[in-house]
């Protein structure tokens, strides 16, 4: 395998960027890098998300952390107590709301404006920039556990500076899945140059000795994602990030719905990544996983959408994850209130005890799936190192471009859409129309003869219908989307 | 009979393409010329394909939460623009936080929708509705 060589970025380059990115919102001003690594200095280990993360993985230990975010201050501080007292989460998030998240720090202005007015959230979680360093600090010092920065920024450069300075001590996300799901028509290159600031940022703190944990978004569009996709791009971003000196990596996936192929997902997401960190020469890194509950729609009703979180929950004990991300019964409605949102945990807690002595599930299938799996993201990163000819950057953009890299249903207008997944008759992720991307031609047979035996089983032909019948399928209370 | 164009898009900061795609291909098997305009759609840019396209009927999702604060004196700007007769649908998770239906349905009409929608709301009745909205209003402009 080819090496990728690209340089480090420079600390002339990244200072000379840096002025510009403090200047784009007038908090800011307020950050300063000495000052921010002085005051990381003094968070305690354990309010440390790479210790805990580190701690998890030793112990084999399943972490449970909610998503949540509330537009002012106060009301999120009560949040957060709140889903760390009721909830017993072990790590706590910080959401962002989604108009920060495309820079657009006038309009969350606004809606911290009318939340105020009005004595309730009108934004979908916290806007970390307009509330500035200082107040980030009052969220991260009114807790006890680790919190973390989570959002869907493709340029999170001022929103890293200020929530690094502001104590968080992980922050999610990367250049391509941070752009491809999550936004129309910003460049991959532009992206990943954002990211490449924010991985560097967090490379600063960890060479002056404070770990800052990073986390490529692992579930994309999460909507039928077929394993080896989000395994090749977390993989990419996991490169990236070591590259820029990042040391605390968790990389994640999203529950498919079948758990073999979700416990053979996972472990060969280890395997696969420790292999190519290695083989790209890095050594000194602690990866850990993380296993997102169901990221699709969720049935309305809450009993059915508590088993959709405690069916989450079992397999990421049994793949071995480090930790969980959790839903809430609110999940088809939309963001959820404190109450729901600590009982997904309760939900979730409950299964992991159960399960905390019972960590592991062999069987040939799961076998069978991590060696089909690996295969796909060989072809596919194979490609990608060749396209990139030494930057794997530049591997990257070409790879959309060409379709070798493709995520079906994204909103980006970089991605090219065309590959078409569908569920095989016992509920596998499998690809119907492989678009551009570089599988073996044993490969493409293996996934186009599962789905005929589906079709077969259906007395049907494999149609969009199925696809479509298949993303609806668990919100309607079934797995495989079968005909009426 | 010519198939009538549907304005789609998915308004503000919001990112949620699935849905969107799903309704593009449904509504363009049910009798429609949809103009999709993706995620992320500002209220202009509705209305300029409204516009460009004479299509009567705008259709507007929000998943994410801000929905209330994006959809704001839509109405308003419709007629400020010319377009004060065109049909105005919402969908999708609306608000923050669990509301009851009714609640979030009065808001919304009374910020100018014709017709509001939840995620469970059938497909085909929907579709069947926008028919006979799209009908009444152009024989109405007619009469």
């Amino acid at each position: 395998m080819s090496a990728m060589n690209e340089p480090k970025t420079t600390v002339d380059d990244f200072l000379a960027q840096r002025e510009q990115v403090l200047q784009a919102w007038p908090t800011g001003a307020a950050v300063r890098l000495d000052e921010a690594i002085a005051y990381q200095r003094t968070i305690p280990e354990s309010k440390r998300f790479a210790s805990a993360m580190s701690a998890a993985k030793a112990q084999r230990r399943l972490l449970a952390q909610p998503r949540a975010g509330m537009a002012l201050v106060d009301e999120h501080i009560k949040l957060l107590k709140y889903l760390e007292s009721e909830g017993g989460a072990d790590l706590l998030p910080t959401t962002i709301d989604a108009y920060t998240r495309q820079n657009r720090y006038a309009e969350a202005a606004k809606g911290i404006e009318k939340s105020t007015t009005a004595g309730v959230s009108m934004l979908n979680g916290f806007p970390a920039v307009n509330h500035g360093v200082a107040a980030c600090r009052q969220v991260t010092e009114s807790v006890s556990r680790p919190v973390q920065v989570r959002h869907g920024t493709p340029d999170a450069r001022l929103l890293a500076e200020i929530t690094l300075a502001g104590g968080f001590t992980s922050f999610e996300g990367g250049g391509i899945s941070y752009n491809i799901p999550y936004a129309k028509n910003v460049p991959l290159r532009k992206s990943l140059a954002d990211w490449e600031y924010v991985d560097r940022l967090c490379g600063l703190y960890e060479e002056r000795g404070v770990s800052v944990n990073r986390e490529p978004f692992g579930p994309l569009t999460g909507t039928l994602v077929p394993p080896s996709i989000s395994h090749a791009v977390a993989i990419i971003e996991g490169l990236l990030a070591l590259r820029q000196g990042v040391r605390s990596l968790t990389l994640g996936y999203g529950q498919g719905g079948n758990m073999v192929q979700d416990v053979a997902a996972l472990r060969s997401l280890k395997r696969l990544a420790d292999a190519y960190f290695k083989e790209q020469g890095f050594a000194d890194y602690e990866l850990t996983t993380v296993f997102h509950q169901w990221m699709g729609g969720f049935p309305e009703d809450e009993a059915q959408a508590f088993a959709v979180i405690g069916w989450g929950t079992v397999v990421a004990c049994l793949a071995g994850a480090d930790k969980v991300i959790v839903k809430t019964p609110h999940e088809a409605l939309g963001i959820p209130g404190k109450e729901a949102n600590a009982r997904g945990l309760k939900a979730t807690r409950q299964t992991i005890n159960m399960l905390c002595d019972q960590r592991t599930l062999e069987s040939a299938a799961v076998d069978r799936e991590i060696a089909v799996t690996e295969r796909e993201v060989r072809c596919i990163l194979g490609k990608v190192f060749e396209l990139g000819q030494g930057s794997l950057a530049e591997g990257v953009v070409a790879a959309f471009a060409a379709g070798v890299l493709d995520v079906a249903f994204a909103p980006s207008v970089h991605c090219h859409g065309r590959i078409l997944p569908m569920r095989d008759n016992e509920g596998f992720i499998r690809i119907f129309n492989r678009g551009a991307i570089p599988f073996d031609a044993d490969l493409v047979a293996y996934h186009r003869e599962r789905l005929e035996e589906r079709a077969k089983a259906e007395g049907q032909k494999i149609s969009f219908q199925m696809v479509t019948n298949d993303i609806y399928a668990i919100s309607k209370g079934q797995l495989v989307g079968r005909p009426r | 009979m010519n198939e009538p164009a549907v304005v789609l898009g998915v308004i503000g900061s919001d990112c949620h393409s699935v849905g969107n795609k799903i309704l593009d291909a449904f509504l363009g098997e049910h009798g429609f010329r949809v103009v999709n305009l993706g995620v992320m759609v500002s209220q202009d840019e509705f209305i300029d394909a409204a516009i460009e396209t004479g299509a009567p009927a705008i259709l507007v999702s929000s998943l994410y939460g801000h929905g209330e604060l994006d959809c704001a004196g839509f109405r308003e700007r419709c007629i400020e623009r010319g377009l004060d007769k065109v049909i105005l649908y919402v969908g999708g998770n609306l608000v923050v936080g669990k509301m009851p239906r009714e609640v979030i349905v009065q808001k919304f009409l009374a910020m100018g929708f014709d017709r509001v929608f939840m995620p469970s709301d059938d497909l085909e009745e929907a579709a069947r509705l926008l028919h006979a909205d799209i009908a009444q209003r152009q024989w109405r402009r007619c009469g």
